[in-house]
């Protein structure tokens, strides 16, 4: 009891520590301002566009963390969103399953889509996984858009929709920002740890890696497992807020919404991903009464930030705020 | 369906060839991994579809293959060559350039399909089947063209290095080749390959905004069929590729919508059984 009253007293120590940090402020005061946003603008729509916005922040660092700190560049990240989604969308419309168990459920299945997709190529290395990955994705998203016999046990092109609506929609935010919360301290803390000293170890050089003693195969697995396993929360989630899935969740875009996201925020940093996913959403409903030309632009400003801004456009802006938030507190 | 196989199957063949043979060149070359390669197809096959009321065939062609030459030099010096040292980011900048394509078709343009005459006209008979002659114009253009390239990457000086940079880049540079100059021919050699064709092949086909991804992905499944960055590997890959995806459109139990699955199963298979392809080298760590 004595002992556990003194790891709550450090824990909050280190919790003050950190608050008062420049990275901890920053993080709290937009944190507060996220939560404290539908309350004060009501406005369903931008909720809406938010909630997006989160769920793809837990996707884009998923694949962060296989690819930044791990070093395996997937292509292939639509097929754990997608395959976590039909199993979610399956489990609550036909057999009537609690949300939450359906979403937990389809988390395990993109883990068990991870060790199908990582077994295989584990043996592929840079763009050559790229690709094997990306043909994985490929071949569920022609299964799944297939004519029968295969649309009578998959849903052909129409998928499953008419999943019950979120009762709230400021409450689903609220649960999406709990689950964004929690997914993106944990995949910090994974790649904090000595588990994540071991990925990067793999990443910067796996023949040393392997005479070290690091058995790469197994933590590259893991690696594998853990990125499916937050990919497929994403999925879970999002097909519950679109309360419909069909064979599109599989198709490239979306593993490529995942890169473009992690790299604006800046790959290797797991918390660019939220600072990419919120500048992707935002600026293309910003583009939208652009209408057709609003894609146009946004595929310039892209090849615009990946030509010129290669670290993401968060740390160097972090660090530019950090300078003025010293001389603010020196005074 | 012997003789359909056969026929379709060296039309399909011709063409994956013009696909895969500079995407091949490009990968071997800087390990480059270009997305937009069937981004050159989409956007060749427009500026000839928007030209030719003006101009007519001949002149539309003649732009079409300098603008995607132009485009393909650009490309090169202000987007990769500035990356290259990180390959998420050349990949990234080819996936937005080859997006940007698509979207500036569709702005421009309209999303809709669109038809582009033949310029060879009518119907030839070969073996008891009837196909456009435009087709027979494609194998024959394929092959000179084929010949070309083999002749340019094996004698001439320029093609001596870039095969010279595509053995060993660093010693490579150190005899004094330029490294960037060699990116830059290859790349602009390999959308000159994919003008033409667009030249044999869009003319008798529709064309929409969307096309080029799948023109990317033959190219792909070639390319590690037959071995990146290996020349004989990408010409004989496009070739049983050819005939093998004939072979399911025609077969009874089968057809058009499993011929679709087979450049990604052939991708799946053979990275997992022959990373290195058919006739590519073993990569040395």
């Amino acid at each position: 009891m004595m002992r556990l009253q003194l790891d709550l007293r450090s824990f909050f120590e280190r919790f003050k520590i950190w608050a008062v940090s420049f990275r901890g402020s920053i993080t709290l005061i937009a944190l507060a301002g996220l939560s404290l946003f539908p309350p004060i603008t009501r406005s369903v729509y931008w909720t809406q566009i938010l909630i997006s916005a989160m769920i793809f922040a837990i996707f884009a660092a998923s694949w962060d963390l296989l690819a930044g700190y791990a070093g395996q560049v997937s292509f292939g990240h639509s097929v754990f969103f997608g395959a976590a989604g039909y199993v979610t969308a399956a489990l609550v419309r036909y057999l009537g399953v609690n949300w939450i168990l359906s979403l937990i459920a389809g988390a395990f299945a993109a883990v068990l889509f991870s060790l199908l997709i990582g077994i295989p190529c584990l043996r592929l290395k840079g763009p050559y996984l790229a690709l094997g990955t990306l043909a994985f994705s490929l071949i569920l998203l022609s299964l799944f858009y297939m004519g029968p016999p295969w649309s009578d046990i998959l849903g052909g092109s129409e998928g499953i929709s008419g999943l019950p609506v979120p009762p709230n929609i400021f409450v689903a935010f609220y649960l999406v920002l709990g689950f964004m919360i929690i997914s993106l301290f944990g995949m910090h803390a994974i790649v904090e740890s000595r588990l994540g000293t071991l990925l990067k170890a793999i990443r910067d050089d796996e023949t040393c890696a392997d005479a070290s003693g690091i058995n790469t195969t197994v933590y590259k697995l893991i690696a594998f497992m853990l990125s499916g396993f937050f990919a497929g929360i994403a999925g879970s989630l999002f097909v519950l807020q679109q309360t419909a899935v069909n064979p599109a969740y599989f198709q490239p875009l979306y593993s490529f919404y995942a890169i473009i996201m992690a790299s604006i925020g800046g790959i290797a940093t797991i918390f660019g991903s939220i600072a990419g996913s919120f500048i992707f959403w935002i600026l293309s409903e910003f583009l939208r009464p652009l209408a057709a030309a609003a894609l146009l632009i946004f595929a310039t400003l892209l090849i615009l930030i990946v030509r010129f801004a290669e670290e993401g456009v968060m740390n160097p802006v972090m660090e530019r705020i950090q300078e003025y938030w010293d001389k603010f507190r020196g005074m | 369906m012997i003789e359909e196989v056969i026929i379709f199957g060296t039309v399909q063949g011709a063409l994956l060839a013009l696909l895969a043979l500079g995407f091949s060149l490009v990968y071997g070359v800087g390990g480059v991994l270009n997305l937009a390669h069937g981004a050159f197809y989409l956007i060749t096959a427009y500026i000839i579809f928007w030209t030719i009321p003006l101009f007519g065939f001949t002149v539309s062609a003649i732009v079409g293959l300098i603008a995607v030459m132009g485009i393909a030099a650009f490309t090169s010096l202000a987007l990769i060559k500035p990356l290259q040292d990180t390959h998420i980011g050349v990949v990234l900048v080819t996936f937005a350039l080859a997006f940007f394509f698509e979207q500036f078709v569709k702005y421009f343009g309209d999303p809709l399909y669109h038809y582009i005459a033949p310029w060879v006209p009518g119907f030839i008979t070969l073996l008891g089947i009837n196909l456009q002659a435009q087709l027979l114009a494609l194998v024959i253009g394929s092959i000179a063209l084929v010949i070309v390239v083999t002749l340019f990457i094996n004698k001439t000086k320029i093609g001596k290095s870039i095969r010279a940079v595509s053995q060993d880049a660093e010693a490579a540079s150190l005899v004094g080749i330029n490294t960037d100059l060699v990116l830059m021919t290859s790349l602009v050699l390999s959308a000159l390959l994919v003008g033409f064709a667009v030249i044999f092949y869009a003319p008798g086909n529709y064309i929409a905004p969307h096309i080029g991804w799948r023109y990317l992905l033959l190219a792909f499944s070639v390319t590690i069929f037959g071995g990146m960055g290996s020349i004989p590997g990408s010409i004989v890959g496009a070739f049983i590729m050819g005939y093998a995806t004939t072979f399911t459109d025609y077969f009874p139990m089968l057809g058009p919508e499993y011929s679709q699955l087979i450049p990604i199963v052939v991708i799946l298979v053979m990275l997992l059984i022959r990373p290195q392809g058919l006739l590519g080298k073993e990569e040395v760590q």
